[in-house]
């Protein structure tokens, strides 16, 4: 018991009035925030790591042949050119809501709703891609062999989150115009942008693992 | 920033602790759709109970079932798939799991580090409601045929199963996103708002055990959504993933499923570990031995349980040169078990012990749970599992380590903190002959399952061999567990009677020093006047109170022991 307080960790407050104390609550709740919402990704990175680890699982141990014979006939490989084409607009996304969220900490209003717009341009783009290779992929479809399964329901899925990362990242611009945020305190933001790069990194790993393997 | 001592300013994430939104007045939102983590701990407990109540009975139709070897007159064997394949899953998704994390969790987390509530109190709710809902979908699935492939429900059986097998699918799913939303929070809860002075190495046991659940909870489970989800497709929109006909594989969802619910095994026992580590001490007027030893013993479990599940799948067809690692790991486990049991022995060793409820429940639960966990470093000897493997020894020991082992620990947390949560004190002779119908009854249904299985009974199947020694042993299972379903009466009533009626708890009548015991019973709806910082480990039994700045209730201290009959505590 003779520990001393000092000891502790304690940090001494900034002051008393309540401005500084308001601050501190913003602070500690967007940090928790924060945390949850790492958490959250860290758990839908198992969602996609479940379905990969199918994917993997059915190629490698069932398939004797990828991709897979279907009546006699061997399926095609997938369309690496364009899908290239449809990453570079995805991961361009990326570098573009990256400098909306730094314009926005600057206070760059009018860089900002730039960045943010063609943001939202390229994500709906990118979905626009996905579709038009949904139309033309000669693999049988969703329920017609593995190959399929594991492709349309992983590409799917991450063209579900893309789509919810569109609606999202609208919402966010909408807020921001509205007022809802300013240049101190902007945690949707950060979430929103936390989102889109880790939608971007799990495209970097089915675009290996569908196009390039 | 709020002063909690004398000169002493809270620490960071305290200013938060400090805001409280008001308490409601209207009764829906007081006891419905309550924010408050203790009432959507009692939500949770009142929900699980009910569930328990429902796959309780399901047991008892298996149970009825195999009086005879022939089965019985109006249980086909459909139904009976249908029974005991619902039975595992509610006892598992809607009783256990729940209850564990949710209900306990919810209700004795907070309050044991000092928060006034959990970091998303919105989140909570959602997770909560969620819960009921699935129950309500899950059993739902009886009206158009219950699933019917076990609670693992393998396919391909499953993916034939009848239309209830969707629902089912549902239903886990969602149970499934519950329990990832609340291990979220509860790490974050844990993780930031402590209150001061409590650093890792001084959380309750409780709060620990909670920590690694939270874990298991949000890593695992959504690898038991993906599973589902591609079993509903399958279903539904005939997505081949798991029919070997066409290209899938039966064993992919063996994987998939394994990876969740090894795990989900350590979700369903870390917690009552925990409970178990906060009434041993507080019963044997003692420190808890090797605090730390038990703490990090807890996430050796929850970390090496992320790699062991496939000695689930030795007869599945999985590589051989598999096997020997899984063996292996599985084996290990029993290293971090084993110091927790040595541990709490060592921590009844010279204690001055009162044999309150709690305590015989908590140390019922050491017998019972080092039994099951005794079977189970057979079943992971590869070459003993073979034999064992889909026997009634699967079943007793799984029945040993979930109701030997979580139940016990449950039953062990519900009279232990009984009295925080009502104000109210409970029968304790009531209290005493449900342990000990419960343990005698326990052990006398699930202990001839051993030999049952290993004489080669099968599991999952109505009708057995006739001989005069199988229907012995079934028989006196069978009666025995009607025991120990009427036992439960006794628990019903004697909370019952203790809700009208009880004796008045005080804030405090365990003399424990945990920070829950330090306010008046029930909590108050803020919990804490003031966040109290936080000295020391809070077992020390018969130092001071490890709590400054704490606005104890009027005679929460009071019984806390000024002496103390054994040596401080050397760890």
């Amino acid at each position: 018991m003779s520990v001393s307080i000092a000891k502790q960790g304690y940090q001494l407050g900034h002051g008393h009035d309540d401005h500084d104390h308001e601050q501190v609550i913003y602070q500690e709740t967007r940090d928790m925030r924060l945390l949850g919402f790492v958490l959250f990704l860290c758990s839908d990175v198992v969602l996609f790591s479940s379905f990969i680890f199918a994917y993997i699982y059915l190629r490698t141990t069932v398939a004797p042949i990828w991709p897979p014979m279907i009546d006699g006939h061997q399926l095609p490989r997938l369309d690496t050119a364009f899908a290239a084409v449809n990453s570079v607009v995805l991961f361009g996304s990326g570098v573009t809501m990256h400098y909306a969220l730094e314009n926005w900490k600057h206070g760059t209003r009018a860089m900002y709703n730039l960045f943010m717009g063609l943001t939202i341009l390229l994500g709906a783009m990118f979905l626009g891609g996905q579709a038009y290779e949904y139309a033309h992929a000669q693999i049988g479809g969703w329920s017609g062999n593995t190959f399929g399964a594991s492709f349309f329901t992983l590409t799917g899925m991450h063209g579900f989150h893309v789509f919810v990362g569109v609606v999202f990242l609208a919402v966010l611009w909408w807020q921001s115009s509205r007022g809802v945020y300013d240049h101190e305190r902007y945690f949707g933001l950060t979430a929103g942008t936390l989102y889109w790069h880790f939608v971007d990194v799990i495209w970097v790993a089915l675009f290996f693992l569908f196009y390039l393997w | 920033m709020a002063t909690i001592a004398p000169g002493v300013k809270t620490g960071p994430y305290h200013a938060v602790l400090d805001h409280i939104h008001p308490e409601p007045t209207s009764f829906i939102r007081k006891y419905i759709f309550s924010i408050d983590h203790k009432v959507i701990g009692i939500q949770y407990m009142i929900t699980g109970g009910l569930f328990f109540l429902i796959a309780g009975m399901l047991a008892e139709v298996i149970r009825y079932t195999l009086l005879q070897p022939q089965g019985q007159m109006g249980i086909s064997a459909a139904t009976y798939n249908g029974v005991y394949s619902m039975h595992g899953s509610a006892m598992v998704w809607l009783v256990i799991i729940p209850l564990v994390t949710g209900a306990f969790g919810n209700f004795v987390m907070p309050l044991q580090i000092g928060a006034r509530d959990v970091a998303f109190p919105w989140l909570n709710l959602l997770a909560f409601w969620m819960f009921p809902v699935a129950g309500v979908i899950l059993f739902s699935s009886f009206l158009i045929g219950a699933p019917d492939a076990g609670w693992t429900e393998y396919p391909p059986i499953s993916v034939q199963g009848p239309p209830g097998t969707t629902l089912w699918c549902i239903a886990i799913f969602l149970i499934g996103v519950s329990s990832t939303l609340t291990g979220i929070n509860f790490i974050v809860t844990i993780y930031k708002m402590r209150a001061p002075g409590m650093t890792l190495t001084r959380m309750p046991l409780f709060v620990w055990a909670q920590f690694a659940t939270a874990g298991l909870s949000f890593i695992a489970t959504t690898a038991l959504a993906a599973a589902l989800l591609a079993l509903f497709c399958e279903r539904v929109f005939n997505v081949p993933f798991y029919d070997p006909s066409r290209g899938g594989s039966p064993v992919l969802w063996q994987h998939m499923f394994w990876f969740y619910s090894h795990p989900a095994v350590y979700i369903m026992i870390l917690p009552a570990f925990g409970i178990v580590s906060e009434v041993l001490p507080t019963f044997s007027r003692k420190p808890i031995f090797g605090y730390k030893m038990i703490a990090f013993s807890t996430v050796a479990i929850a970390l090496l349980g992320f790699s062991v599940w496939a000695h689930h799948m030795f007869t599945s067809g999985m590589v051989p040169w598999l096997q020997l690692p899984f063996m292996i790991i599985t084996m290990l486990i029993a290293i971090p078990t084993g110091v927790k049991i040595f541990s709490w022995v060592a921590t009844l060793w010279g204690g001055s012990i009162r044999w309150t409820t709690p305590m015989l429940f908590a140390t019922g639960f050491l017998i019972t749970f080092t039994l099951g966990g005794l079977t189970g470093f057979f079943l992971a000897a590869v070459p003993a599992d073979y034999h064992e493997h889909g026997t009634y020894f699967v079943v007793a020991h799984f029945h040993y380590v979930l109701y030997g082992g979580s139940v016990m620990g449950l039953f062990a947390g519900f009279y232990y903190w009984w009295p925080k949560m009502t104000g109210r004190m409970y029968n304790e002779a009531m209290g005493q002959w449900h342990f000990w119908i419960t343990f005698v009854a326990f052990n006398c249904t699930f202990m001839p399952m051993h030999w049952l299985g290993l004489m080669g009974m099968p599991r999952r199947v109505p009708i057995y061999d006739p001989a005069a020694w199988y229907v012995f042993w079934n028989q006196f299972a069978s009666i025995s567990s009607f025991v120990l379903a009427a036992s439960m009466l006794l628990f019903a009533y004697n909370f019952w009677s203790s809700f009208r009626s009880g004796k008045i708890a005080g804030p405090n009548p365990w003399g424990a020093r945990t920070l829950e015991w330090m306010i008046s019973s029930p909590a108050p709806y803020y919990n804490f006047k003031k966040i109290p910082a936080v000295l020391a480990t809070p077992y020390d039994f018969g130092n001071p109170l490890p709590y400054l700045g704490l606005e104890a209730a009027e005679g929460a201290t009071e019984a806390t022991p000024t002496h103390s009959s054994h040596p401080v505590p050397t760890y």
